[in-house]
């Protein structure tokens, strides 16, 4: 594709063809056959859907019968949705704990499997199983686990003694939402442990070692030698890590159903329901072209923020 | 010899020639409250050979999602048994075949229930046939009546009965519950809540469906009954966030008292559960009167499908004193008055309190129904979960209030 350039029939002079023209322009073609599979799939599976999105947008169009033009209609109503807002502010909370307790649960479990010694094959396996569950799968049986009647958190902690009576956790909003913030560490922060692992493992050992020999301390090597090394995988866990929280769904459904009192319901959530329930798609489009503009400016500042300094 | 069976390879041969032209297959969905009748109904249809049906039970709370979604592709089913409230919701928008002349065809029309035909009329063109009939009942345990010292034939007739049964329930201890409802299911909430409102004299929506009518004294009471056996601790704590998983399975379970439920209980108890003993009574108000809400199916026919003959095979099955009399044998009650009496006959009298509840019944009617009351987020469910687990009264007139302000501003906003 690199080619492609050079080949513009307006750049090159007329009648006075450059030597080695033939080839390059079909190595040109040649180009644009190759990624052409790749990018029909993202003209058909990611840009014709967004077009359709943004021309929902601006109609009223409900589940069943026939749409209506009505321009920016859904958007300035968008500015008056307190509930809208209400549940993007609580998106923006679960992001916050999910990528903090993600993160940091996954740069530990990378440090301590990071070099080969015996059984770290095994404690990698057991630490990225869950993450091979799909999230509707791990959320029934966290929804099953937390069941104050037949699950089990509830009967354990009154085994133990840790509360007299039978405790509904999912009946009030700080147990409920920690919970589930629980279960989305344990079954994703092997997958950024494998991300951070390997940045860790490309850290050469020689500067460890040379770090050792000036006499830095453990936690001065991991400050000044492996944190600045790893910026780069952990730019990239932490921007997946961000836009997979801020479309956080599934588990808030299947677990909580939005509540109690509807104070867990995510954007997404928002916006399923607006489309899926209220039967309003235009809006609900709406909603997604705006979801979809925040994530594009808060992955373009933590790109910024965590660019190398060389670069810039 | 050779021409015996020469006639007779002829006649196999028309036979298999005309069963080929004319016997057709079309599909259908029902929703999963039909799991019970709707599999043997059109297992029996399909055993008479002809036209086959071919059946999709779809999640109760995935069906109008789902059908909008295989409409817009083109992928609807030919027929779908429908919760009349959404008839006019999907007349109104043009996804479904006006079979106003198939109705007429029928010699029994006049015979099957009006609340469902009212429903399913648009205007003036009959969209939706009565399929299946729900209606809301109380069921009580009669072991543990026993256990409790209560008298196991005789099930509550008012508000302080019920509070009565489930403490004594209650009491027994040893993971037993007086009483369970979903409270965290509007659906559930509407079928087996409202009824209490309505036999105590009050309603929930006025003037059509067009105002919202939540801060009513019988309201209160109502709300006061449950919150007070959940502050008695005679309702399991995982009420307060069953979305409805547990609504009939909490009960069959056998360790729970007294639960408000439906006809389509009656059924699946019978079948899945055959050792529960249990009683089947009307819906009591405050102090005494009875109600329910009449619910159940339309069959309706999607507006591209090109199977109507099969579908008519199939409906005029359903409507045979046979297929009556496997819908009532299955849980729905029979929706065809002539035969009803022929189809429910055999059957202990647990069925006959419920058929008598379809016809005490109400069905609440909006336009916005989904919104208002079946959303898992809507204001219906929101108000009744925090007002049925309320510390304080404050709390109670506080959830009531938000509740009305958001039921009325939504009915507004589709008007």
């Amino acid at each position: 594709m690199t080619n492609t350039t050079e080949i513009d029939p307006a750049a090159t002079p007329a009648g006075k063809p450059p030597p080695r023209r033939r080839r390059r322009r079909g190595s040109g073609w040649e180009g644009l056959i190759y990624v052409l599979p790749a990018a029909a799939l993202v003209i058909v599976f990611f840009m014709i859907p967004l077009g359709m999105t943004i021309w929902m947008s601006l109609h009223k169009w409900p589940l069943m019968g026939k749409p209506r033009w009505i321009g920016l209609d859904n958007y300035s109503r968008m500015l008056g949705d307190r509930d809208f807002w209400g549940a993007l502010g609580f998106t923006a909370q679960y992001t916050l704990a999910a990528t903090v307790g993600l993160l940091g649960v996954a740069l530990i479990l990378a440090l301590m499997v990071e070099r080969p010694s015996r059984g770290v094959a095994l404690y990698r396996t057991a630490y990225f199983l869950p993450v091979v569950t799909g999230f509707a799968s791990a959320s029934l049986l966290w929804a099953w686990l937390s069941n104050v009647d037949s699950g089990l958190f509830s009967p354990l902690a009154q085994m133990l003694g840790l509360t007299a009576q039978p405790v509904n956790i999912l009946a009030t909003f700080g147990p409920a939402f920690w919970s589930v913030t629980i279960m989305v560490v344990w079954k994703m922060a092997g997958f950024y442990m494998v991300i951070l692992m390997s940045g860790l493992q490309s850290i050469p050992t020689d500067y460890i070692e040379a770090a050792r020999i000036d006499g830095a301390k453990a936690h001065q090597r991991f400050r000044y030698i492996t944190l600045p090394l790893v910026r780069r995988p952990f730019a990239l866990a932490l921007i997946l890590c961000v836009s997979g929280s801020m479309l956080a769904f599934d588990q808030f459904y299947i677990i909580l159903s939005g509540g109690p009192q509807n104070r867990t319901v995510t954007a997404v959530y928002y916006i399923f329901n607006e489309s899926f329930v209220s039967f309003r798609l235009g809006y609900g489009s709406a909603l997604s072209v705006v979801l979809l503009a925040i994530l594009m400016v808060l992955s373009a500042i933590q790109l910024r923020l965590l660019r190398d300094r060389r670069e810039s | 010899m050779k021409i015996t069976t020469l006639t007779g390879a002829l006649i196999l041969a028309a036979i298999g020639v005309s069963g080929a032209a004319k016997a057709d297959t079309f599909t259908m969905w029902v929703r999963s409250d039909g799991s019970e009748f709707m599999p043997k109904l059109v297992e029996a249809f399909n055993a008479k050979g002809g036209d086959q049906a071919e059946l999709q039970i779809v999640p109760v709370n995935e069906l109008v999602q789902k059908y909008a979604i295989a409409a817009a592709g083109g992928s609807a089913p030919d027929a779908l048994s429908l919760d009349l409230i959404y008839t006019p919701a999907f007349a109104s928008s043009g996804q479904l075949k006006d079979i106003t002349e198939l109705a007429k065809s029928l010699p029994y029309l006049d015979q099957l229930s009006p609340a469902h035909l009212s429903v399913g009329t648009f205007e003036g063109k009959i969209y939706g046939l009565p399929f299946s009939a729900d209606a809301s009942v109380l069921l009580w345990n009669k072991d543990l009546y026993r256990k409790a010292g209560l008298d196991p034939e005789k099930g509550p007739t008012n508000w302080a009965e019920i509070r009565e049964a489930a403490a004594a329930v209650g009491a027994l201890g040893d993971n037993t519950y007086g009483f369970y409802f979903s409270g965290n299911c509007g659906g559930c909430n509407i079928f087996t809540f409202t009824p209490l409102i309505w036999a105590s004299g009050g309603d929930i929506f006025a003037d059509d469906g067009n105002k919202a009518t939540l801060d009513t004294p019988e309201m209160h009471a109502a709300i006061d009954l449950y919150r007070g056996m959940v502050k008695d601790g005679v309702v399991p704590p995982g009420a307060q966030t069953d979305t409805g998983a547990n609504f009939f399975a909490a009960f069959a379970n056998g360790n729970i008292g007294v639960t408000p439920s439906g006809s389509f209980a009656i059924g699946a108890l019978n079948n899945q559960y055959p050792d529960l003993d249990y009683g089947v009574t009307l819906l009591p108000g405050q102090d005494g009167g009875v109600s329910s809400f009449a619910g159940g199916d339309n069959f309706v026919v999607s507006e591209g499908t090109d199977k109507i003959d099969a579908i008519k095979a199939f409906l005029e099955f359903a409507y045979s004193v046979e297929g009556q009399t496997i819908l009532s044998h299955n849980g729905s009650l029979p929706v065809r008055a002539d035969v009803a009496e022929a189809a429910l006959a055999g059957l202990d009298a647990r069925y006959l309190v419920s058929a008598k509840a379809m016809t005490v019944g109400r069905t609440p009617f909006s336009i916005v129904f989904n919104d208002l009351i079946n959303s898992s987020n809507g204001p219906w469910v929101t108000m009744l979960n925090r007002a049925f687990f309320a510390k304080d009264d404050a709390e109670v007139q506080q959830a009531i209030d938000d509740g009305q302000e958001e039921m009325q501003s939504i009915i507004d906003a589709a008007r």
